[in-house]
């Protein structure tokens, strides 16, 4: 915890050469993981015929109309996986915020029963799920509606949302709690002018896990949607790939317009982000 | 654990209230549907219509299923290869901590790691399109050094289609094993680099004597979470192979889905699911025990 605080800024060795060659390596190693991306994005700006003439390389002019080509197939996928995450974000922080919040701060009978019974989903695993809630969504009707899409991402959200904010709630002094009782706040009030702005960090944190579930979210959208325009952008692709197979440069492209939005979290959110990849425990790195 | 308000024993309705809507979404949504499934795995279930009552049938059609049982051995193979790959992770993260530029090793980490950032679905979009006959990276790049002869379709040849599905993610830098080595490495106290230059002991002998026992337990871990991750392996193989040839890439997970959508057998695929999930729970369950136990390392998490 404090492990990385306290490492004084000695160097770690004292070999003067041998740094080229571990550079060397490490060049390599990166490129070669690169590679397919790369590749991808250089087809992505490539006509067929560029395709075909200059396989490798980078090929002028660089045909930019390719993601106008994709970003119009791939756009109604998009808007709905950004309002899917949207939503899933807007019911999981709700939900356990509260939660976290009463869990964190309130003793009660059946505190710890509650808890262990939200721990425990941790350990059920979606995939063996899936198929009765199918049919339960079936049987209610909700197949090929944004809410089949949206419901399950909250329902597992709320899980890991609520075991990070009581986690992290517990973590807020309790003066500053017991300062506004004093000041006459009411839990209500605790809540909303309190805990809310303080809880920023965990809501962020939540939030982009959300997202990454939302757009690697696979089996589950293909199994209950059907109809075109509610596709998710994992499936959609699937679909885009079909439909211009032959067209290398748009589709290329439409990976690359599908990836954005994960990319740019990356890029600005990179903490976060692995802390997200690896189940939410942030300080992972 | 601080209690508020501090003296009052009985609860506020409030609270309950306050707990309702979570409660009421995981019953619904996690809690019925996972005891769903286990009960309906005792019955000819049919969604919609009358199911009938089967008793143990299910599971003694499992334990007849030739693909099941080959798909778990498919399971057995990724594991192994997942395990062997972690040589590339473990070697890459040696070399990233030896760089003496804190500014380089943060640019390298970042460049080893970007593929994470990638959609699962487009990273195996693009390497099903590696893996193309015709106009594939792979049999382009053997025919560029005159290897023609061995370009193929790598995904239609049930001996080489699995081992194909593994690569994706070569050189397998891009995961959670790298980032556990990683930051395992990182947080070795300085001290015992420094006694150990000291005492004239190499990076060879370094590793041995004291990276790999220092991270004995994070290994453990990652063992467990990496036969999870197996068991639920499947979006892969249905994108590029659908579980073919010949079901040379079947996995459980496939195999449940086929049962359930393409047989409609949802009893059976009940089972299914139900097996998959007794397995992943215990698994858990004993990483749950690790994490709790886990106090000797000075790791913060995985």
């Amino acid at each position: 915890m404090t492990s990385l605080t306290v490492k004084p800024p000695v160097r770690r060795r004292r070999a003067g050469r041998k740094q080229i060659g571990v550079y060397v390596a490490l060049t390599v190693i990166a490129v070669v993981g690169l590679l397919p991306y790369l590749f991808a994005l250089s087809t992505s700006v490539k006509t067929n015929q560029q395709f075909a003439s200059e396989y490798w390389l980078p090929s002028f002019p660089f045909h930019f109309e390719n993601y106008v080509v994709a970003w119009v197939q791939i756009q109604p996928y998009m808007v709905t996986s950004l309002l899917v995450a949207a939503a899933s974000i807007v019911g999981i922080v709700a939900l356990s915020l509260l939660a976290g919040f009463v869990l964190a701060r309130f003793d009660f009978p059946g505190r710890n029963f509650f808890f262990i019974m939200v721990i425990t989903l941790m350990m059920v695993p979606g995939i063996a799920s899936l198929i009765p809630l199918f049919v339960m969504m079936k049987d209610l009707g909700l197949l090929n509606t944004i809410w089949v899409l949206i419901i399950p991402h909250i329902a597992a959200g709320a899980v890991l949302g609520t075991i990070l904010m009581k986690t992290f709630i517990e973590g807020i002094p309790q003066e500053i709690f017991d300062a506004a009782r004093v000041d006459g706040a009411n839990p209500a009030r605790l809540f909303w002018s309190i805990m809310m702005p303080l809880s920023l960090p965990v809501i962020g944190t939540v939030s982009l896990i959300t997202v990454i579930g939302v757009w690697n979210d696979f089996f589950w959208p293909l199994l209950t949607i059907s109809q075109n325009e509610l596709k998710t952008v994992s499936v959609g692709l699937i679909f885009f790939q079909g439909q211009s197979g032959t067209d290398f440069g748009p589709m290329f492209a439409g990976y690359l317009l599908a990836s954005l939005p994960l990319l740019l979290l990356f890029t600005f959110l990179s903490k976060y982000f692995l802390a997200g990849v690896q189940g939410g425990l942030p300080g992972s790195h | 654990m601080v209690v508020l308000p501090p003296k009052k024993k009985r609860a506020h309705w409030g609270i309950y209230v306050a707990l309702l809507p979570l409660a009421l979404v995981l019953g619904a949504f996690q809690y019925y549907p996972a005891l769903s499934g286990i009960w309906y795995s005792f019955w000819d279930w049919k969604p919609g219509f009358t199911s009938t009552f089967t008793g143990l049938d299910n599971y003694v059609r499992m334990f007849g299923d030739e693909i099941w049982w080959k798909s778990f051995g498919n399971l057995g193979i990724i594991f192994a290869f997942s395990v062997l790959t972690w040589v590339v992770p473990l070697v890459s993260a040696e070399l990233l901590v030896s760089l003496k530029s804190e500014r380089a090793q943060f640019i390298y980490r970042t460049l080893l790691i970007v593929p994470m950032a990638f959609p699962g679905v487009v990273t195996a979009l693009v390497w099903s399109f590696l893996y193309q006959p015709n106009n594939g990276v792979v049999n382009q790049i053997l025919r560029v050094f005159g290897l023609g002869d061995f370009a193929q379709n790598w995904l239609g040849n049930p001996e080489l289609a699995l081992i194909a599905l593994l690569f994706i993610g070569f050189p397998f830098v891009a995961g959670l094993p790298f980032l556990i080595f990683y930051s395992t490495l990182k947080n070795i106290p300085n001290e015992i680099f420094e006694a150990c230059a000291l005492d004239g002991v190499g990076r060879v002998r370094r590793f041995f004597a004291i990276d790999m026992p220092l991270m004995g337990r994070q290994v453990q871990l990652l063992l467990i979470l990496v036969i999870i991750n197996t068991l639920q392996y499947g979006f892969v193989a249905y994108i590029l192979t659908h579980g073919g040839p010949d079901n040379a890439t079947m996995v459980p997970v496939l195999r449940m889905l086929n049962q359930a959508y393409d047989g409609q057998a949802w009893g059976y695929a009940a089972a299914l699911s139900t097996t998959l999930f007794v397995f992943t729970i215990v698994l858990s369950a004993i990483v749950a025990l690790f994490r709790r136990r886990d106090t000797t390392t000075n790791v913060k998490g995985i």
